[in-house]
Parts: structure tokens; C-alpha cells; sequence
């Protein structure tokens, strides 16, 4: 019974909204102003509907907005914090400059480096054309990093202090008895002090810097300190040292020249 | 036999309405139709949905033969046809479907038979106005014309009906 008195109000319905679109049909391809106006009311409801869909639609998404954002937020943390890492190691290489009167300091990179050998060596990322010159002196923070042998035009390539063959003038404590400081060829930070008069006090812990003896590094580096030690045919002292400079973690240096070295080396006989 | 005079009746309304439309604008105030009213008379045994589509017939070709624009009145008229049913029962009962026999002066009343009217030449105004201006016109131009339309209108399907719905019906 119900159905008997649906069925045609909605047939009615139907028959209707088909007329009216027919007729809207009709006016819309014969007057222009009607026309304008069925097209704007269309575009208004077509906003309204598909403004509120895509409202919904963006409430739905939300969580993988949130996870855009959350990806976004570690890249610009990333970023922030290398920007900040820049920014400590140019003040720091400033400070350096200041610290170290009549050497000239200039900022690097490691590219290549070997650990691994008897022989090792680093390669940085700046050349002649950024002003470096072979022994030149690799420095950080944390102490000697090695000696520039040869430079190309932008790269340098320099004999580790992890290398058999290079040995740092050093002095024990601030007044303390100079030595040659060598790899001890087995650990990453560890080096040995030679030729330490027997004579010489000092504790173990005391700090070995760099003695300034020498035209390729500037005085009062500190390298590391005083481990235990043993006397060398009794005439002389060995010293373990722990450097403060771990090559695991090596990625900036700076490069030292000191500004004299032409004029001292001319007076070496 | 008198389906047939009915629509005989229905069709020389249709041209008067032509007459009107194409004659009768003398200002942008006032249109003249008869048309709500010639939808209203339409036979009850004629359904609902029929109705409509006579009204859309009816419609565009008053629009297609005058100056009108081309399914302006088909568009008004329609809603006209779709709301007889409702304003039949509404001022004559449920009776007349009963019986299924058509209201005429006589039987029903004038005062019903014109407040029928009324209603249906309420609906087709409002469309055919609202419409026709197009957002353009001023909201107190189309009251104004809505309402001078109104009276003549009126007046003119008023004398319509008795010729639509005649009395001895």
C-alpha cells in the first residue's frame, strides 16, 4: 500500500526535475544573461560542494600529513644542527688564527683518509689555489693531525701523524723536557714520547703539547697526556701518551703555514 | 466528448495567451498570462505526470511562437502542473479525486475556484520572474512587477475559468 503511493510522488519527481532541466537547458542555450547567471549559480554550488568534500577529504589525510611534517621537521633539525656545527668550527678557527701569531690558518676538509696502515694519509679538500703550501702543519682542536706533502691545485695530500715516518717536536708539561712524539702504530689515539731524559720528573697524566721547535707546527698545542713509561738503553725514557685527538672521528682540520718558513729554511744549513 | 471540447477550449486559450504576450507588454512591470490557470483546469483523470508534460508542450511553444525566451514559461510552468494535484485537494478536498470529477464554479464555488487560481498563478509568477530577471533586476523591481502581474494576471484567469471549468461541468 505504502509502495502504490511512493512509487508515483517519486515518478512525479523524477518527471519534474527532468522538465525543469530540459527548460533550463533550453534557456541557458538561448539567453545569454540567463545564461551568466545558471553558470555562476552552478559554479557557486560546485565550490560550496567540492569545498566541503575537500575539507573532508584533508581531515582524512591528516595522518599522512603529519608524517610529511614530522620528516620535513628532522631534515630542517639536520640541517640546523650542521649550520650550527659550521658555524662553532669557523669561530673556533677564528680563535685558532688569534691563538697562533704568525702562523696562517685555513679551514679543511678530509676527504680521503687511511687508518689502517704503517704508512697512512689524508687528503684534503683545499689546494694551491686556496692558498696551501706543502709542510704545512694539519692541526685541530684536539691536537697534530699530520704534514702536508704535496698539493695539487684544490687538494692536498698529507702524510698522517698515523705514519711510521712522521715524528712532532714535543714538550712534557708547560716547561717540561722536549721529545719526538711517533704513532705507536697499533692504536688510533695512542703515541709514544722518545727520548725523555732519565733526570726529567713528571706524572703520569701531566699534558704533552707541541714544543714550538719546529717551523711546521705552532707552540702549545696540547696532543695528549702521560700514560706509563719505560727507560730505553738506559740512557732515555719512553712515554706512552693518549692523544685528545681520536682519527676515528677526524673530519675538519686546519691547515698551519707558518708565515717564516721560507726565511728559516734559507738559515738551515 | 467533453475531453474533447476541453482541449478544443485549451488550445484557443494558448493562442490567446499568444496574443497577450506578444501585445499585452505594454510596461517591464506588468506581464499578462493565463497559463497557470489553463494547467489548473487540465482534467483530474489526466495524472500528474501528464499534466507536467502538457505544461512543458504548452510552455515552449507559447515561448517558441512569441518573443519570450525559449523555455522560460515551460520552466515556470511546470511546477504549476507538479503542485495541481496539491492545491486541488488542498482547497476543493479529497472528494473530487474520489469521484474523479473536475471542480467548476458552480459546483465548487468561485471563491475556491479563485483561491486555487491564485495559488498556481503565485507559483508560476515567482519562477518566471525569479528566473527572467536573472540576478540582474533589482529586488524591489521584481516585487513590484511580481505583484502588478499579480492583479492583472489574476484578473485575467478569473475571466478564464469559467470558460476552462465551466459551470454546468
Amino acid at each position: 500500500m505504502r509502495q502504490q503511493t511512493v512509487f508515483p510522488k517519486l515518478a512525479n519527481l523524477a518527471v519534474f526535475i527532468l522538465l525543469e532541466i530540459a527548460s533550463l537547458y533550453l534557456i541557458t542555450h538561448n539567453a545569454p544573461l540567463q545564461r551568466t547567471w545558471v553558470g555562476r549559480a552552478g559554479h557557486a554550488f560546485m565550490g560550496a560542494v567540492w569545498g566541503r568534500t575537500q575539507a573532508i577529504g584533508s581531515y582524512f589525510s591528516l595522518s599522512r600529513t603529519n608524517e610529511e611534517l614530522a620528516r620535513e621537521n628532522q631534515e630542517l633539525m639536520d640541517q640546523l644542527l650542521y649550520a650550527r656545527e659550521r658555524l662553532q668550527r669557523q669561530k673556533v678557527d677564528s680563535l685558532y688564527q688569534e691563538s697562533h701569531p704568525g702562523f696562517t690558518l685555513i679551514p679543511a676538509e678530509v676527504v680521503k683518509m687511511s687508518r689502517n696502515k704503517q704508512h697512512n694519509y689524508l687528503i684534503l679538500n683545499r689546494g694551491y689555489a686556496d692558498g696551501i703550501q706543502d709542510k704545512s702543519g694539519i692541526i685541530t682542536r684536539h691536537g697534530v693531525v699530520g704534514i702536508v706533502d704535496a698539493v695539487s691545485e684544490h687538494h692536498s695530500f698529507v702524510f698522517s701523524f698515523q705514519n711510521s715516518d712522521v715524528s712532532i717536536s714535543a714538550r712534557l708539561g708547560e716547561e717540561g723536557s722536549h721529545g719526538l712524539l711517533v704513532w705507536d702504530g697499533i692504536t688510533s689515539n695512542g703515541a709514544i714520547l722518545k727520548e725523555v731524559p732519565l733526570h726529567y720528573r713528571y706524572q703520569p697524566g701531566d699534558t704533552v703539547f707541541t714544543s714550538g721547535h719546529s717551523v711546521i707546527f705552532p707552540p702549545d698545542i696540547p696532543l695528549g697526556l702521560v700514560g706509563d713509561a719505560h727507560v730505553v738503553n738506559g740512557s732515555t725514557n719512553e712515554i706512552n701518551v693518549v692523544l685528545f685527538q681520536d682519527f676515528k672521528t677526524l673530519r675538519y682540520v686546519s691547515v698551519a703555514h707558518n708565515n717564516s718558513f721560507d726565511e728559516i729554511e734559507e738559515l738551515t744549513p | 466528448m467533453r475531453n474533447a471540447q476541453f482541449w478544443f477550449v485549451y488550445l484557443l486559450m494558448a493562442l490567446l495567451q499568444l496574443a497577450l504576450t506578444n501585445y499585452g507588454s505594454v510596461t517591464p512591470y506588468i506581464m499578462i498570462t493565463i497559463l497557470p490557470v489553463m494547467v489548473l483546469c487540465i482534467p483530474i483523470r489526466t495524472g500528474t505526470v501528464a499534466a507536467m508534460g502538457i505544461a512543458f508542450i504548452t510552455g515552449l511553444a507559447v515561448d517558441w511562437l512569441s518573443e519570450g525566451v525559449l523555455g522560460l514559461n515551460a520552466l515556470a510552468l511546470v511546477p504549476v502542473a507538479l503542485s495541481r494535484d496539491g492545491i486541488i485537494r488542498l482547497v476543493f478536498g479529497k472528494e473530487l479525486f474520489a469521484r474523479k470529477e473536475d471542480f467548476s464554479t458552480k459546483r465548487s464555488g468561485f471563491p475556491q475556484v479563485a483561491l486555487a487560481v491564485f495559488f498556481s498563478l503565485v507559483i508560476f509568477l515567482l519562477v518566471y520572474i525569479w528566473v527572467d530577471g536573472a540576478g540582474t533586476r533589482p529586488f524591489w523591481f521584481n516585487v513590484g512587477r511580481f505583484f502588478a502581474s499579480l492583479a492583472i494576471s489574476y484578473l485575467a484567469c478569473l475571466l478564464s475559468v469559467g470558460t476552462l471549468a465551466p459551470s454546468h461541468k
